[in-house]
C-alpha cells in the first residue's frame, strides 16, 4: 500500500543519521546567512 | 539520444568483473576532468555582465538557466519516462536531492558574501575546503578508500591537499582586492559554503551508492535550488525591487542563463565521476575548473596583463599543483577490494530503503534494470523546445558589453571544452549508456 510504504521510507529517513547531518549544516547555513544579511 | 537498453546485456554479472570495474573507473575520472573543463568555462558569460546588477539576482538568474537545463538536457539525452522509473524504484531520493539543492543554493549566496568582505584570494581557498570535507564524509560514511593501500591513500589525500595548496595560490594570484572589513563574517560565510558544499556530497553519494541515474537525480536537485534561490532573493531584496532589477537586467539574462546552461553540462560530469569514482575522488578532480577559470580569464579577458612577477610565479606554481594533485587522484583508482566494501555500503542503503538488490547492483555497475522505458514523449519534447525557444528569445535581446576580449582563445576554449563534452558523451554512451 502506497501509505505503508510511505510511512516506512518517512521512519527509514528520520531515523537515518546520514539525513540529519546535511540538515542540520543546511540549518547552521541559513542561520549563518540570516546574521551575514 | 534514444536508451536501446535491449542492445545492452542486462543478465547481472554475479561481482563486478575486473575490466568493467576499470572501464567504470576510466570513466569516472575522465568525467571529473570534463566536469573541471565545464564548471570552469560557466564563469565566461557571467564575466559579460555589468557588475552594478546585485550579486542576488546574478544568481538567481543564474539558477533560473540551471532549472531549464536540468529539465531539458535529461530530456533529450534519455527522456523523462527514465525519472519516472528512478522514482518508482527509490522514492526517498527525492527528498535527498531537493535537500542537496537547498545547501546548494544557500553555500553560493555565502560565497557572494564572502568574497564582499574577505576578497576572493581569502575566500576562495576556504571554500575550497569542500574536497577535503568530501573525502571525510566518503571515508566514514560511504567506506571509501577502505582496503585501497597506502599509495592510493597517499595519492587521494596528498593530491587533494596539493589541489588545495594549487588553488590558494591562484586564489591570491587572480585577487585584486583590498583587504577589506567585516574579515571575520566573511571567513565565516567562506567556511559555511565550504562545509555546506562538502556536506552536499552525502545525499549525492547515498543517491548513486542507491542506484539512482544522475539525470534523474539532477531533476529533483534543482527544485530545491530554485525554490531557495527564489526565496532568499525576495527575502533580501524584496519582490517588487526584485522585479524592476529582473526587467532592467533584459539584456544581460541570456548571458547569465548560458553561464547557468554551461554549469549543467559540468555538474553532469561531476555527478557522473560522483557516482563511478565516489565523492572523495571525483570532487576533487571537478575542482580543475579553477584552472579553466583562469585560462579564460587570462586568455581571453585579458586579466592579469602587466602583473608583477610575483604574480605570474603564483599562477604557475599554482596551476602545476593543481595539476600535480589532479594527476595523483586519477592514479589512484578504486581497487577490486575496496569497489566491494563500496558494495556493502550500497547493499546497507539498499536495506534500509527497501530497494531491490538487483537495481541498486544494476545501477552501480551502469547496467540496465527492468523494462526498456519509453525514449521520449510529448513532455520531452515540450521540455526540449521550449527551453530552446526561450534561449533564442533571449539571444536576440543580448548585447555584448564593450569589452576587450580576445575571439580567437575564446573560439580555441569553447573547441576544447566541445571536444572533451563529445568524447564524455561518447564515452558515457558506449560504458553506461548514460547511466
Amino acid at each position: 500500500m502506497p501509505s505503508e510504504r510511505f510511512r516506512t521510507t518517512f521512519r527509514a529517513i528520520a531515523t537515518d543519521v546520514h539525513f540529519w547531518i546535511p540538515f542540520g549544516v543546511l540549518i547552521g547555513g541559513l542561520f549563518l546567512l540570516d546574521k551575514l544579511r | 539520444m534514444n536508451s536501446p537498453s535491449a542492445t545492452l546485456p542486462d543478465a547481472a554479472p554475479p561481482s563486478l568483473q575486473a575490466n568493467r570495474l576499470r572501464s567504470l573507473q576510466s570513466l569516472g575520472i575522465f568525467c571529473g576532468f570534463a566536469a573541471g573543463a565545464w564548471l570552469g568555462g560557466a564563469e565566461a558569460p557571467i564575466k559579460l555582465v555589468n557588475p552594478d546588477i546585485s550579486p542576488i539576482t546574478v544568481s538567481l538568474i543564474m539558477v533560473c538557466g540551471v532549472f531549464l537545463a536540468r529539465w531539458s538536457v535529461p530530456a533529450f539525452i534519455r527522456g523523462t519516462s527514465h525519472v519516472g522509473a528512478d522514482l518508482r524504484q527509490a522514492p526517498h531520493l527525492v527528498l535527498w536531492a531537493v535537500l542537496a539543492g537547498c545547501m546548494w543554493a544557500v553555500a553560493n549566496t555565502l560565497t557572494i558574501y564572502a568574497i564582499r568582505n574577505v576578497g576572493l584570494s581569502i575566500a576562495f581557498p576556504l571554500w575550497n575546503t569542500n574536497s577535503l570535507l568530501g573525502i571525510f564524509w566518503g571515508v566514514v560514511l560511504f567506506k571509501e578508500l577502505q582496503f585501497a593501500g597506502w599509495k592510493r591513500w597517499l595519492g587521494v589525500l596528498g593530491g587533494a591537499v596539493c589541489m588545495f595548496g594549487g588553488a590558494t595560490l591562484l586564489a591570491v594570484a587572480s585577487s585584486h582586492q583590498a583587504a577589506p572589513g567585516k574579515a571575520a563574517l566573511g571567513i565565516a560565510a567562506a567556511l559555511g559554503a565550504g562545509i555546506l558544499w562538502g556536506t552536499m556530497y552525502i545525499p549525492y553519494r547515498k543517491a548513486y551508492l542507491t542506484g539512482m541515474n544522475p539525470l534523474s537525480f539532477i531533476t529533483f536537485f534543482t527544485v530545491g535550488e530554485l525554490v531557495t534561490m527564489i526565496s532568499l532573493a525576495v527575502g533580501y531584496r524584496g519582490a517588487t525591487p526584485l522585479w524592476h532589477e529582473l526587467v532592467g537586467a533584459r539584456s544581460v539574462l541570456f548571458w547569465l542563463m548560458l553561464g547557468g546552461f554551461v554549469w549543467v553540462l559540468g555538474d553532469l560530469f561531476q555527478q557522473y565521476a560522483t557516482k563511478y569514482v565516489g565523492i572523495s575522488r571525483g570532487i576533487p578532480l571537478s575542482n580543475t575548473n579553477q584552472l579553466w577559470g583562469l585560462l579564460w580569464g587570462i586568455l581571453v579577458f585579458h586579466e592579469l596583463q602587466g602583473g608583477t612577477r610575483t604574480v605570474y610565479t603564483q599562477v604557475i606554481t599554482g596551476s602545476l599543483l593543481m595539476a600535480a594533485g589532479a594527476v595523483a587522484i586519477a592514479l589512484s583508482s578504486a581497487t577490486e577490494r575496496e569497489h566491494s566494501s563500496w558494495r556493502s555500503a550500497a547493499d546497507r542503503e539498499g536495506q534500509r530503503y527497501g530497494i531491490e538488490d538487483e537495481y541498486v547492483r544494476a545501477g552501480m555497475e551502469g547496467r540496465a534494470f527492468g523494462a526498456p522505458q519509453r525514449s521520449r514523449t510529448l513532455l520531452d519534447w515540450i521540455l526540449i523546445l521550449g527551453t530552446s525557444g526561450l534561449f533564442a528569445l533571449l539571444a536576440l535581446s543580448a548585447r555584448l558589453p564593450h569589452m576587450d576580449i580576445s575571439l580567437s582563445w575564446a573560439v580555441a576554449l569553447t573547441a576544447a571544452m566541445l571536444a572533451l563534452l563529445a568524447a564524455g558523451g561518447i564515452a558515457l554512451w558506449r560504458t553506461t549508456r548514460f547511466r
